[in-house]
């Protein structure tokens, strides 16, 4: 497996156990707001990792194979942002609004702190 | 109306910046991969890492625009 697969790998995989704290938090803490908040930001922000590293494989696989790259899928990561923040401004009720927005920067926590790590290695 | 036209600026400000912020980085990507494919694994973390940071900005502004509207 490429460093960059390993990476991709291991950033997911950290993406899984921040979901399940915040599953977890939801359930058997009184902050269910919060913790519903947490949760629609981070599985939206992991569908926006999960997209940019399968588009960032495709597009160098394409220049590497000499064929014309697609692109970066950017609208759809912000269309998916946008449907979070919609669904949480309806159902104001269930998710607090700060939380959602944390938990939509837990993908470049999750890199910032992955690539620092790996520097150090 | 004014909120509209508040998150409508804000979006398409924070996208432009994207836009040439990526722009930027596929670019170099590229000429790296076309000159030395072998280093394709290297150049690849660094343009997803890039990308990826970039793109912080106009998430939060398109979070922030909803909000405004």
């Amino acid at each position: 497996m490429q460093e960059y697969e390993k990476r991709a790998a291991r950033q997911r995989k950290w993406m899984f156990y921040l979901l399940a704290i915040f599953v977890l938090g939801a359930g058997f803490t009184p902050y269910v707001q919060v913790f519903l908040g947490l949760l629609l930001g981070g599985v939206v922000s992991f569908y926006n990792l999960f997209l940019l590293q399968k588009k960032t494989t495709e597009f160098t696989e394409a220049i590497a194979t000499e064929r014309r790259p697609k692109g970066l899928g950017t609208v759809s990561r912000l269309a998916a942002t946008a449907l979070a923040v919609i669904i949480a401004l309806r159902y104001e009720e269930y998710f607090n609004m700060i939380a959602l927005i944390i938990g939509l920067m837990t993908t470049y926590v999750v890199i910032m702190i992955d690539f620092l790590i790996k520097q150090k290695e | 109306m004014s909120g509209a036209l508040a998150a409508a600026i804000a979006v398409g400000l924070a996208a432009l910046g994207a836009g040439i912020g990526n722009g930027l980085i596929v670019s170099r990507t590229v000429e790296g991969i076309a000159r030395q494919p072998e280093l394709k694994g290297q150049l690849q973390t660094t343009m997803f890492i890039g990308v990826g940071l970039v793109e912080a900005m106009p998430i939060i502004a398109v979070v922030i625009a909803l909000m405004v509207m």
